[in-house]
């Protein structure tokens, strides 16, 4: 196993994101797999501190682009991107950028919760634990604090050695959000993370992405219209590789400016 | 209106005897495979203790000297496994501490690192290796192991039997455990969902971090069952082991370079006539061999246990 100094996870002289400010700045993005040409010159911009979704029928590319922001994409075989993604001033697929640095200042959320099989401490403590940090007392507040603003502290206090499958699933999904806020990211991307849940788990996880955004920046891949207008400030349309429109949630769930958006969020497709 | 003929009562009345009869021939087996343990039991049991008992005359035994005797006479009618107990367990434990990691990182290495290609070659090296008669591991033992033995013998001053002993009997059995340990980790690395690993990853861990602390965690059940699998071939080998055992009369064998002698060997060396109190008396080595492995089997699961310091269940 590789030795690790025990330094503090991240440099604390790096500003956070502020509301107002960008957090990924993406110009002329293209994907490949292959010859599939899964996303066509993408240039947006997502705000930080504010929960941006990405809506659009399946295949159409809005995981792909998610994935780009922690290139999760990199452990995909014959993957070509070209165009950049700038996050606080760095080309993110630049030579001079750790990817496993990268990936503790963007954390990520998977569709099916996805706890490791150890005790709940443990899951939260991981990354820290992959980053170096020892310290118990380091690792008890972390997993504390981590636990209290994934909403999950009031459940699981007393269980903290208990296996992490023991949960229910709206309980791993809280579980994997605090695993990533442990590592104070400065994003937090969700690839559909209340589609494997049931109603009420996912009014949960909607309550605490409001409460998150004032802290994190979210990106959220979903299938659920509803849900996007219930919880995203700015939301985008994909279809077949490309943004067809990307505005206020508001603005786009009432006044769609193109046919295609206005078509698939009123049902006529997708 | 629905299709007539699947609710027609002749349908119905067919298909419930072809249930019945299924039914009954699944009884059937089970019943049968059953019925064979408890008979090996009962055999197993009525022959091992009978020797401890008033009926069996003049030649009983006494359980207590037996379980602690620390000499195993055949031609004095001495019989006492306490030392073959204890080098059983040096031998058995000893190659699966040998085999164990080497098996876990190789199933490790084949599932996540080997290059695609490699990877079906290993794997069937390694079904090949589990393949492999014991007493064609005895005999390539008898001649290769005992030299190496002895040269390493030669190292340290000491002066072997021609290299038979417990070391030779831990090197034998840790190759011989190897493929068991090995194929089943690799069943179980493999199978650990690709979701975890992404999670892993994601969280800022690097792959070989992803690989020591998730995957092989989240392997672990399968992991044991392997050295569960191992453990109890490297206690139940005889043919191989007496090759290269030695068979020492008396005990215990701490140095690793003096000849030993192990349940399984005991139960197999100088077996001639099958009555009489020679012959009897192995069973009772067998029952006192089941009862460690049962025993061995229990303390894997709760180091098991406590690896992750959670319950796998």
């Amino acid at each position: 196993m590789q030795t690790v100094t025990q330094t503090p996870p991240k440099d604390k002289n790096e500003a956070r994101l502020e509301l107002g400010e960008v957090a990924f700045d993406i110009r002329n993005l293209d994907l490949y797999y292959g010859n599939f040409h899964a996303l066509k010159s993408i240039t947006v911009q997502i705000p930080a501190r504010q929960v941006t979704a990405f809506i659009g029928p399946s295949g159409c590319g809005k995981s792909t682009l998610l994935r780009c922001f922690n290139r999760m994409n990199d452990l995909i075989e014959d993957v070509r991107i070209t165009g950049e993604i700038h996050m606080a001033g760095r080309e993110i697929h630049g030579p001079d950028v750790d990817v496993v640095r990268l990936r503790t200042e963007v954390g990520m959320v998977f569709q099916h919760p996805n706890p490791f099989p150890m005790s709940i401490y443990d899951n939260v403590a991981y990354g820290l634990r992959c980053q170096g940090v020892k310290s118990r007392q380091t690792l008890d507040a972390v997993v504390e604090s981590s636990l209290k603003k994934a909403a999950l502290w009031e459940e699981a206090k007393d269980i903290l050695d208990r296996n992490a499958l023991k949960l229910s699933g709206g309980q791993q999904q809280r579980l994997c959000i605090a695993r990533a806020i442990a590592l104070e990211p400065q994003v937090i991307l969700m690839d559909e993370p209340t589609s494997a849940l049931d109603p009420i788990a996912t009014m949960k996880i909607e309550e605490l992405m409001n409460d998150l955004k004032k802290d994190y920046t979210i990106v959220i891949v979903t299938h659920s219209m509803q849900q996007a207008a219930r919880i995203s400030d700015r939301t985008a349309f994909f279809l077949l590789g490309e943004v067809i429109e990307f505005d206020d949630t508001v603005t786009m769930f009432n006044k769609p400016s193109d046919a295609r958006t206005e078509s698939y969020i009123t049902g006529r497709f997708g | 209106m629905p299709d007539k003929t699947r609710f027609s009562s002749k349908q119905r009345k067919r298909r419930q005897a072809v249930d019945r009869t299924m039914r009954g021939v699944f009884l059937f087996c089970g019943i049968l495979s059953a019925l064979m343990i408890l008979l090996i039991f009962y055999f197993v049991g009525q022959k091992g203790i009978q020797v401890f008992l008033p009926s069996y005359g003049e030649k009983r035994q006494n359980l207590w000297n037996f379980l602690t005797g620390m000499s195993w006479r055949q031609d004095r009618g001495v019989y006492g496994v306490g030392f073959i107990v204890i080098n059983t367990l040096i031998t058995s434990f000893g190659a699966a501490v040998i085999s164990f990691p080497l098996a876990v990182l190789t199933g490790l290495y084949i599932v996540k690192l080997a290059p695609k290609r490699m990877r079906v070659v290993f794997t069937t090296v390694i079904e090949l290796l589990a393949a492999i008669p014991s007493v064609v591991y005895g005999v390539f033992a008898s001649g290769s192991i005992t030299g190496l033995v002895n040269t390493i013998a030669g190292w340290f001053g000491q002066i072997t039997a021609g290299g038979v002993g417990s070391l030779s009997v831990i090197f034998l059995l840790a190759i011989m455990i190897f493929p068991t340990i090995c194929s089943m980790s690799i069943v179980s690395i493999a199978a650990v969902d690709r979701q975890l690993e992404l999670g892993s990853l994601a969280l800022g861990a690097t792959p070989m971090q992803t690989n020591m602390k998730v995957v092989l965690t989240a392997a672990r059940s399968g992991i044991f069952a392997g050295l569960i699998l191992g453990l109890g071939r490297a206690f139940g080998e005889a043919t191989a082991v007496t090759m290269v055992a030695g068979n020492a009369m008396i005990g215990p064998t701490i140095n690793p370079f003096d000849p030993t002698r192990t349940l399984t060997s005991t139960m197999l060396a100088g077996l001639k006539e099958t009555t009489g109190l020679d012959y009897d008396i192995r069973f009772s080595a067998g029952i006192v061999l089941m009862i460690i492995i049962v025993g061995s089997n229990l303390l894997i699961h709760q180091i098991r246990r406590r690896i992750g310091g959670v319950t796998n269940e």
